[in-house]
């Protein structure tokens, strides 16, 4: 009894469908309590399956929500950029923007091949345009996006000027869905809190991005004109960031199970730390005025609410679904997809 | 009526067909202590108390007659019913749960005054008693007196007189009269008393069995080690005999006792048995001093009337086949080279014997008994004295390891350093890398190619067998002593095959057939076989199975392309024969009791029987056929007599002969049981079998107050048995991983156990510790106002292999029914405790907490 | 090559596992390690990577109705992936690792999968699983192999009392409103299709693998009503446009605003 396949490889051929799958000597992670109540009764019973969840918990790691907070800030730089390059007095803005944005996409890109089961096999990504899968668009939409943004960087200035200046409109141009398609790819799941907050939650990852984006530019040397875009940039976003916030939660909010997530345990916590976060961060950027310290700050307190955002999300969605009850009222109530008889 | 059976569970593939027949609108009974797979599927379950279906079923037998349900043509004609029985017998209602003729100082019956009146009839399949007072017997001979004869008593009206005979069934000491007496007191109250089952769900029952038994209908029992493993096993399976014969249930389409049987081939092993007791084809076992010789032998075994008047013609024909040419009319067929039993030799004496050193060696093939069987640690201590000792198995199991992997061991009691015996190991072929037969239970004999070689040093039983007793004759070669002739006769030639000479199991199976010494040509059946030394065959009921040098068992002509029996599927013994008894499907005459049933029928035209099956009756004998007094061996078996192994040629309501506890089935309570018997006075059946030693204690017979529980045992779809071909296997052990135990919610509370939590459990026999599932499936019963509880115990964990556990079987003592020397591991008492075990603390589960 | 799949009907099962067992065996699937879990006779808790049938074991203290009550029933089940007509594990799958088969059923290719895990999110049944020492997602194959040599998938050959019924889905379909019919004239009127057709499961256009229960969804762990996450992508996409246009609208403001001042 080899491989616990109970197949002898000397004696059997290994070519059944299951075969190739490789499987650690023994199993150590028990993947369940011991259920202690008595079968048939107590709150489970003819409610749930001994609670078990109703469908899998994501399989994600913490390089999933970094490459949606890369990606969307990327996205958000790049338009920036793109909309700036008209402007000859934000040159210098729209050169940082630039980096910024190649930089998010190829952090990005690593993140999500950081957390694919065989990264090796990163570049099956781009083996169908698949466009009911948000994760294929964007994967294209990185791959695109990626080599525009690094060139419009790279000749910023001298004699290819022009061509960077394409390049940057046609990454600018793409910015947008990479800052929103991240939202689409969570509620384009059965995960229950992602799936409900389906319309919300592209509106807010896309602002998320722009007051991400806004927040790094605020860590950097910047003209006082540049400054002030980006604070514009900054405030337009942050305001937007935390609308989006309420509109998630009202979205979720329609089955009280669905959002609970979104209010209690790790998820819950951290998404209230998105909302300070943020907030404080846009008072200090809103607040009339000029001090570089103030900047700072902003800018380090809107990046961090971006990112504790994204983590509140990964988080409130694997508790989620391990909820079974979750998944069952959500359907028996708001979100039917046979009409109510 | 699938009861004291799981058989969704333990016969799943054949459940397909109680499936089957519940979709044609059959309905499915179950009755058992807990609800399993199989109750999930039946109509209604009835939970019973361990150990109390006599009392159950002997509820039903009164309500059947008090109520006139019975089918009294049937009864009349195709049973003992109306037999007058001898006017020295006594029954239990007068002498308080004990039958005439017990003997205290030798605690056993004598049968005589069982017997039908001045009639002596012989017990199917020779004597069962060991002792010195077993009859020899003259089936039915008197002298001719001048009553009416009676029409329509077969065998028996050759002999029985009117005196004899009462077909109106009312003489007082007439069988059905006496049935009646002995089963009044089984009233529904008196059921709900012993058992626990309600008046309303015992009548349902009842009444469900009525209905659907009679000339259109019929209803089939089932049952399996649910109702053999008691005290009074054998009386268990008895008394639904008298019930499907009261209901004329027997011999017919859907009808019937279905006996699920144990492994693949464990009937196969009772054929050509691995019992003690028993030679090839049911012929008894010679017993020293009744059967000095051949004729003494025959004589004390023969019937002169029924079939068993055959006998000789079976054993002449064995003895030539094992010993051919050596074996001649001169040397009373080499009768004097079978050994003779010197008493009782069943598992649990022997091993008892073995722990008082009283075995040298001991050959375990194809068995676990450290595990499966009763209290591991007896077996053990008996193991721990032998010079060695004899493992053929898979992997190491309990029984190979003994010597190092045992609680005795743990406990620090035992050193193995201690042990002296000397354990071989053999590895050996499993049932895919060999050719050979199942007997599956309903007698079909199914051949079984062998699908790939055996790995490395595995070899066949077959194989083993063979060269082992090649090396024995090569041994025994030029020994002059006497004792050595039998190895020297034996004829061992049996062509083989292969670079390791695996032997030809074809030829082993034309050998049981059975072949024209002269000519060597395959007999055709039974029938050919002579007691004059031209025939010989191993086992005269599998005479067929090679007919026309054909493999007959190797045959596999789907359902479809033959008619609804399937007589071309496999071969069934005796005579490819598919429901025993047939004759009973037609009436008296000869006709089909109704359309919707007809089975077999006697054709006035053709002047012979007819049918879909092969008739289990002489086929040119007419139904009017009837013998005369001086008729002889089967001769005297009527036109109409449908039970032609009987010397009277009638299904036994009354045993008069043949059982060692009674005529009558009657409830005791089990060895060891939470209450007194509430029907009489003795407490347990009285003829069981018992072993007083101080490593095998008993618990209080009744309402012992340090184990106030019922333990049953039982099995789980998932392992088998003792464990050797699933606990190796880790697709089987992830869907059971470790040993648990059944308790009820309320149980559960009483005892702060706590579903997927840990129990102790503890008899005076020994400790084991296992993890609990508590359920409703396993309901407390109310018995007159009192609760008793029930745990369920699956025993297929031992202490080695891959998935570990404690083995139930540490908490049985030796104690068995008299008949069959089954242990009683059905019904028992203990005690559970929440939390693991006191010493030897382990982790269960594959290394897992 | 017509659509094939599964008619599984509950109120035949015995629980006997063979299907599971055939399933790993057939298919040479490593075990999950044995774990006691206390929830009644089912210690597998759920279909995964290396678990392509699951049966589940549901100990309910009512008695199925037109079954004389005796006031317990003990349901069993054996889940399985339900080769959705609309897959969700399909349309998400990135890679095209996920294919429709000549049978119509879904196949995850190993060769192909990177292991994004993202069919796993998206399957609404909880199905599809990513095996963490292997890297890639597995699920039932609807025995590929075997189709493609007219034998029956193991599972279902395995079946003894035919709970699992292999076949054709038009006529599984009426087989399967045949026995309903018959249950019901029986009396047992809680007996309802599961995911049978697109009428009574629109989210997901009908399984091909669908079901016979005798007690709601939920009793069996199965969603009540479950969506193919894509049939909505409509309005996430539209969302995601609004959002863009809204970035651009920002950025622009934030220029030009910037230039106006
Ligand atoms: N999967 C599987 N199949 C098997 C086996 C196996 O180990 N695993 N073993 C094979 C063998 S060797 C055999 S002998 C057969 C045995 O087949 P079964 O006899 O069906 O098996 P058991 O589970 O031992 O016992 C059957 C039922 O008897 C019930 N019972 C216990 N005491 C009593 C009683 O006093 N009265 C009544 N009415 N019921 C009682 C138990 O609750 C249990 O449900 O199975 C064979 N088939
Ligand atoms: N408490 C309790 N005890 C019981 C029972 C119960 O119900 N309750 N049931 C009883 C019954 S009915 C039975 S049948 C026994 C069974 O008890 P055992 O027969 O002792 O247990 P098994 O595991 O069946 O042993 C069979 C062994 O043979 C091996 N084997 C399989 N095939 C072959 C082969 O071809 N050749 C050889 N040499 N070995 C082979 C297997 O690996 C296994 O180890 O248990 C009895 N014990
Ligand atoms: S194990 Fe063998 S004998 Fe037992 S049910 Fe299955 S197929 Fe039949
Ligand atoms: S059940 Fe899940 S895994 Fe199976 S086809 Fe449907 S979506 Fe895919
Ligand atoms: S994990 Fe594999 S199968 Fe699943 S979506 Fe990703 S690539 Fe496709
Ligand atoms: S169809 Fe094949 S792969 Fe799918 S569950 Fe059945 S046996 Fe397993
Ligand atoms: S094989 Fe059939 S009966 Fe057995 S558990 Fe699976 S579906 Fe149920
Ligand atoms: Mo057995």
């Amino acid at each position: 009894m080899t491989d616990r396949r109970n197949v002898d490889p000397t004696l059997g051929i290994l070519e059944g469908e299951g075969a190739a799958q490789r499987a650690a000597e023994a199993d150590e992670r028990v993947p369940f309590t011991v259920w202690a109540e008595t079968p048939g009764r107590g709150p489970a019973a003819g409610a749930t399956y001994y609670d078990r969840p109703a469908i899998k918990e994501p399989v994600w790691i913490w390089s999933v929500p970094a490459y949606f907070y890369a990606g969307g800030m990327a996205g958000a730089a790049a338009t920036l950029g793109m909309v700036a390059q008209g402007d000859q007095e934000l040159r210098g803005l729209v050169r940082r923007s630039r980096w910024l944005a190649t930089i998010g996409l190829a952090a990005s890109g690593a993140f999500l091949v950081h957390d694919l089961g065989r990264p090796e096999r990163f570049l099956n990504m781009l083996r169908v345009f698949r466009p009911t899968s948000p994760m294929s668009m964007g994967s294209w939409a990185l791959a695109a996006a990626g080599p525009l943004a690094g060139a419009s960087a790279v000749f910023s200035g001298g004699p290819l000027r022009a061509a960077g200046d394409m390049a940057g409109v046609g990454a600018g141009l793409i910015g947008p869905a990479l800052s929103s398609y991240t939202g689409v790819l969570l509620s384009n799941t059965s995960v229950p809190v992602w799936a409900a907050a389906r319309r919300s939650l592209p509106v807010l990852f896309a602002s998320s991005s722009a007051a991400s984006a806004a927040s790094l530019l605020e860590l950097v040397q910047l003209s006082r004109r540049e400054e002030r875009v980006v604070r514009r940039f900054g405030i337009l976003g942050k305001v937007a960031e935390l609308t989006g916030m309420v509109a998630v939660e009202r979205e979720t909010g329609r089955t009280e199970r669905v959002g609970r997530p979104l209010r209690e345990g790790l998820g819950g916590s951290l998404w209230r730390a998105a909302k300070v976060l943020t907030a404080a961060s846009l008072l200090l950027s809103a607040k009339p005025g000029r001090s570089r310290g103030r900047r700072t700050a902003s800018g380090l307190l809107g990046t961090a609410g971006a990112i504790s955002l994204r983590l509140a999300l990964f988080h409130a969605g694997k508790a989620s679904a391990r909820d079974p009850r979750a998944t069952f009222e959500q359907q028996r109530g708001g979100e039917r997809a046979t009409k109510p008889s | 009526m699938i009861e004291g059976s799981n058989m969704a569970e333990c016969h799943p593939v054949g459940f397909q067909w109680v499936m089957e027949a519940k979709h044609r609108g059959a309905t499915v009974i179950h009755v058992d202590p807990r609800f399993t797979r199989t109750s999930a599927m039946a109509d209604l379950h009835v939970p019973i108390r361990a150990g109390s279906d006599i009392a159950f079923l002997g509820g039903i037998v009164n309500h059947i007659i008090q109520n006139e349900r019975y089918f009294r043509e049937y009864v009349v004609a195709y049973t003992n019913a109306p037999f007058i029985v001898s006017d020295d017998f006594r029954d239990t209602e007068d002498l308080d749960g004990l039958f005439s003729g017990w003997d205290s100082e030798e605690g056993r019956y004598d049968p005589t005054s069982w017997q039908y009146k001045d009639v002596e009839v012989a017990p199917a399949a020779g004597q069962r008693e060991m002792g010195p007072e077993a009859h020899p017997n003259r089936g039915y001979r008197l002298t001719p007196s001048t009553g009416q004869a009676q029409v329509r008593q077969g065998a028996a009206s050759a002999d029985l007189r009117a005196e004899h005979v009462d077909e109106t069934l009312r003489h007082p000491r007439c069988v059905f009269q006496i049935l009646k007496r002995h089963y009044a007191r089984y009233t529904p109250e008196m059921v709900e008393e012993v058992c626990g089952i309600s008046r309303q769900q015992f009548l349902g029952v009842a009444e469900a069995l009525c209905e659907n038994s009679g000339r259109d209908r019929t209803s089939a029992f089932v049952y399996s080690v649910g109702w053999t493993q008691h005290t009074v096993g054998v009386q268990y399976i008895r008394t639904a005999s008298i019930i499907q014969l009261l209901l004329g249930n027997m011999g017919r389409p859907g009808g019937g006792i279905l006996a699920l049987r144990g492994h693949a081939s464990i009937q196969g092993s009772t054929d050509i048995p691995t019992l003690y007791d028993l030679l090839p084809g049911y012929l008894p076992m010679p017993k020293a001093r009744l059967d000095r010789s051949f004729d003494e032998y025959v004589h004390n075994n023969i019937s002169t009337t029924g079939w068993w008047s055959q006998l000789p013609k079976y054993v002449v024909s064995l003895l030539r086949a094992w010993f051919g040419a050596k074996a001649t009319a001169e040397n009373d067929w080499c009768f004097d080279h079978l050994p003779r039993l010197s008493g009782d030799h069943s598992h649990m004496t022997t091993v008892a014997d073995m722990a008082d050193g009283k075995l040298v060696g001991a050959f375990v093939m194809g068995e676990n008994p450290t595990v499966g069987s009763m209290h591991g640690a007896l077996h053990r201590k008996g193991f721990r004295v032998l010079e060695w000792l004899v493992v053929r198995d898979f992997h190491l199991i309990e029984t190979a390891e003994f010597w190092r992997n045992a609680p005795e061991i743990d406990r620090g009691e035992v050193r193995p350093e201690d042990i002296e015996t000397e354990v071989f190991f053999f590895p050996a072929a499993a049932h895919t890398e060999k050719d050979g037969t199942f007997t599956n239970t309903q007698r079909l004999l199914q051949w079984h190619h062998a699908a790939v070689d055996p790995p490395g040093d595995a070899r066949s039983e077959l194989w083993f067998m063979y060269h082992l007793g090649k090396r024995l004759k090569e041994r025994y070669r030029s020994s002059r002593k006497r004792r050595d002739r039998p190895i020297k006769d034996l004829t061992w030639d049996y062509p083989t095959r292969g670079p390791h000479e695996e032997p030809d199991a074809e030829a082993v199976l034309r050998e049981i057939n059975g072949y024209v010494v002269d000519t060597g040509e395959p007999v055709p059946g039974f029938t050919a076989l002579r007691d004059d030394g031209s025939t010989a065959a191993g086992c005269w009921i599998y005479a067929g199975s090679f007919k026309d040098g054909v493999n007959q068992t190797a045959r596999r002509r789907p359902g479809v392309d033959q008619n609804w029996v399937a007589p071309e599927w496999g071969w069934a013994w005796p005579a490819n024969r598919r429901i025993l008894y047939n004759r009973a499907s037609a009436d008296p005459d000869g006709r089909p009791w109704s359309e919707r049933k007809r089975y077999v029928w006697w054709d006035e035209t053709l002047g012979r029987w007819t049918g879909f099956d092969d008739p289990d009756t002489i086929r040119e004998r007419p139904p009017s056929y009837h013998p005369d007094d001086d008729a002889e061996g089967t001769d005297t078996i009527s036109g109409i007599d449908p039970f032609i192994l009987q010397a009277d040629g009638k299904g036994w309501l009354y045993a008069p002969t043949g059982l060692l506890d009674g005529p009558m089935p009657t409830h005791y309570e089990p060895r060891e049981s939470p209450i007194d018997n509430p029907l009489y006075g003795q407490q347990c059946n009285p003829a069981r079998m018992e072993w007083k030693r101080r490593d095998n204690p008993y618990h209080r017979s009744s309402d012992d107050p340090r184990f106030p529980y019922v333990v049953t045992t039982y099995r789980l779809t998932e392992h088998h048995t003792a464990g050797g071909m699933s606990r190796w296997v880790s697709w089987l052990t992830e869907l059971q991983p470790e040993l648990f135990c059944e308790v009820s919610p309320a149980l559960a509370a009483e005892r702060g156990l706590r579903n997927g939590g840990w129990a102790t459990i503890t008899t005076a026999r020994g400790e084991i510790e296992c993890r609990v599932l508590v359920t409703e499936r396993i309901p407390p019963l109310r018995l007159k106002g009192r609760t008793i509880h029930q745990i369920g115990l699956p025993y297929h964990w031992g202490r080695s292999g891959p998935s570990r556990g404690d083995a139930a079987n540490e908490l049985i003592s030796f104690v068995a029914d008299p008949n069959v020397s089954i242990q009683e591991s059905k019904a028992l008492t203990a005690n559970i405790e929440a939390g693991r075990r006191s010493r030897g603390r382990r982790v269960v589960s594959g290394g897992r907490e | 090559m017509g659509a094939k799949g599964f008619f599984t009907d509950t109120s035949v099962c015995i629980g006997c596992k063979a299907c599971e067992v055939a399933c790993k065996q057939w298919n040479q699937l490593p075990d999950d390690g044995s774990f006691f879990t206390g929830m009644s006779y089912d210690n597998t808790g759920d279909l995964g990577a290396s678990t392509w049938r699951h049966v589940e074991f549901i100990e309910r203290p009512a008695p199925p109705t037109g079954g004389p009550g005796d006031g317990f029933s003990w349901l069993m089940m054996s889940d399985v992936c339900k080769h959705c007509r609309s897959a969700a594990c399909l349309e998400a799958c990135p890679t095209g690792a996920i294919v429709r088969t000549e049978f119509d059923s879904v196949f995850v290719q190993p060769d192909v999968c990177n292991g994004c895990g993202y069919c796993v999110a998206a399957c609404p049944f909880g199905v599809i699983d990513r095996r963490e020492d292997d890297g890639r997602a597995w699920k039932c194959t609807l025995c590929y192999d075997r189709l493609k040599d007219d034998m029956e998938p193991a599972c279902a050959k395995a079946c003894p009392t035919d709970s699992i019924q292999f076949g054709d889905i038009d006529e599984l379909r009426a087989r399967a409103e045949a026995r309903l019919a018959h249950l019901h004239d029986r009396g047992v009127t809680e007996a309802s299709l599961y995911g049978a057709d697109a009428a009574s499961q629109p989210g997901t256009d009908g399984l091909n693998a669908f079901f016979l229960l005798l007690d709601e969804p939920e009793v069996y762990n199965l969603p009540p009503d479950p969506v193919t996450p894509t049939k909505r992508a409509g309005e996430g996409w539209g969302a995601a446009a609004f959002a863009a246009v809204g970035m651009l609208a920002a950025a622009a403001a934030a220029v030009l605003g910037g230039r106006r001042s």
